[in-house]
């Protein structure tokens, strides 16, 4: 076993708040640091430090700013677009031209299409998800549309998102289906049905993704956590419950997709 | 790949980081108006070198873009680059006095977690140099790992690490500091 002295205990908090330790090394150090207050301090406030920062309002991109990028989308031959084109922009640069006369016809034709492409979502959704999770839990209602019927549920997203999500209810295994609602992960509009297990609240996000994610489970801010792929979908099960009982529902869920299949 | 597919395939890939991206340029130029023109250029850059990006998380590759956009309008208005010349200096400047690296405080946590220092904590931020601001963005904000840090910043994996324990403790500092004062 490696031991590991104060002065090194200290050199390494910042790697070890950050998650860049080895496992060996991080194993080192959590032995070390009962016997190391001064230590455990730094830790500690390196991690108020980041919650302070992450819960600090970030800024977000302005309408103008958004449209400004955006306003060349619209206008369809040159003039109008360096008009579009607020003054942050030298008209004269060509490729401004073609990004926007390029974006204008991948909007006008492909962007429905685009938006069923399987897009990888940033591998660190998982923050959006517990922030999408609060604001399910944190409104009046839990869905916008209330129901178990998945014949209700499903068709209820046409339109909403770019894809068809698959709706089951799992009321037969013990989570009944409460309704959907959409959100925002990413910047990308996301389907999220609405779970229930006993007074608990699961939401679950998917979206397409061909590619496949790994098996991920964790617990965050308190609540589970739980990311696989099943069908083409990416799925986020996220809970104020125990991710034993996080697997149960994904478990119910894998076999209506495997029999659907 | 045509223009149409291409354009397609950067509004899918970029724009979804559009506001990291802004967030990034706020803390950076400390300036709205500034931010929005760092932003707005940083995105028609990426358009032109499109090409240039590989694998499947865009973010870091926009943030780096970013920042060099932020760079080089600085530069092209004559602004003074020494606040990277001597980054590791001017962050030193910045602790010297508060000895934070060397007092453990009575109670670190209570000025961290009051509500105030929450809401003002970007604003600490703002008082620091750029070399603390970015790292501690990236790192704490954005959630980047050392290594994507150190491509971004163009500096080793351990500058990072150095920079990253200053800016702590001057972020720290300075919060601590606000709490007392107010």
């Amino acid at each position: 076993m490696m031991e590991m002295d104060c002065a090194t205990c200290e050199a390494q908090i910042d790697a070890y708040a950050d998650g860049e330790l080895s496992a060996d090394v991080a194993v080192a150090l959590e032995r070390a640091l009962p016997g190391c207050p001064r230590c455990q301090q730094r830790l500690d406030e390196a991690r108020l430090l980041r919650n302070a920062l992450r819960q600090a309002p970030s800024p977000q991109a302005p309408a103008d700013l958004r449209a400004a990028i955006m306003a060349a989308l619209p206008a369809s031959d040159d003039s109008a677009t360096v008009a579009a084109m607020p003054r942050r922009v030298q008209p004269a640069r060509r490729d401004t031209l073609r990004w926007a006369a390029g974006i204008v016809l991948a909007l006008g034709a492909g962007w429905t299409a685009g938006r069923y492409l399987p897009l990888p979502i940033g591998p660190d959704a998982t923050r959006e998800v517990i922030d999408g999770y609060l604001r399910v839990t944190a409104g009046e209602r839990l869905v916008e549309v209330a129901s178990s019927d998945r014949h209700t549920v499903k068709p209820w997203f046409g339109g909403r998102v770019a894809y068809a999500p698959p709706v089951h209810d799992l009321t037969t295994d013990g989570f009944p289906l409460a309704g959907g609602r959409v959100d925002v992960i990413d910047g990308r509009k996301t389907a999220v049905l609405v779970y229930q297990r006993n007074r608990h609240v699961i939401a679950l996000f998917l979206w397409p993704d061909a590619e496949g994610q790994s098996l991920r489970r964790e617990v965050r801010d308190g609540f589970g956590l739980r990311r696989w792929s099943r069908a083409g979908f990416v799925f986020h099960a996220i809970a104020d419950l125990p991710l034993s009982d996080l697997d149960r529902f994904a478990a119910a869920l894998d076999a209506r997709l495997d029999a659907e299949r | 790949m045509s223009d149409t597919a291409r354009a397609q395939r950067f509004a899918s890939v970029a724009l979804p980081h559009l506001d990291a991206a802004y967030g990034f340029a706020r803390r950076l130029t400390r300036n709205e108006s500034e931010a929005q023109d760092v932003t707005q250029e940083a995105f028609l850059r990426a358009w032109r070198y499109f090409e240039t990006f590989r694998g499947a998380d865009a973010r870091p590759w926009l943030l780096s873009i970013v920042r060099n956009t932020f760079m080089s309008q600085r530069q092209a208005r004559g602004a003074p680059m020494a606040d990277l010349e001597d980054a590791d200096t001017a962050l030193d400047t910045v602790l010297a006095g508060t000895e934070a690296l060397a007092r453990i405080p009575q109670t670190p946590e209570k000025a961290l977690l009051e509500a105030d220092a929450r809401r003002s904590v970007m604003a600490a931020l703002d008082t620091l140099p750029q070399t603390a601001r970015e790292v501690l963005v990236l790192r704490e904000i954005e959630d980047l790992s050392y290594k994507r840090i150190a491509t971004i910043l163009d500096v080793p994996i351990g500058t990072v690490m150095s920079r990253l324990a200053r800016a702590r403790a001057a972020l720290a500092a300075e919060i601590r500091r606000r709490a007392e004062d107010g």
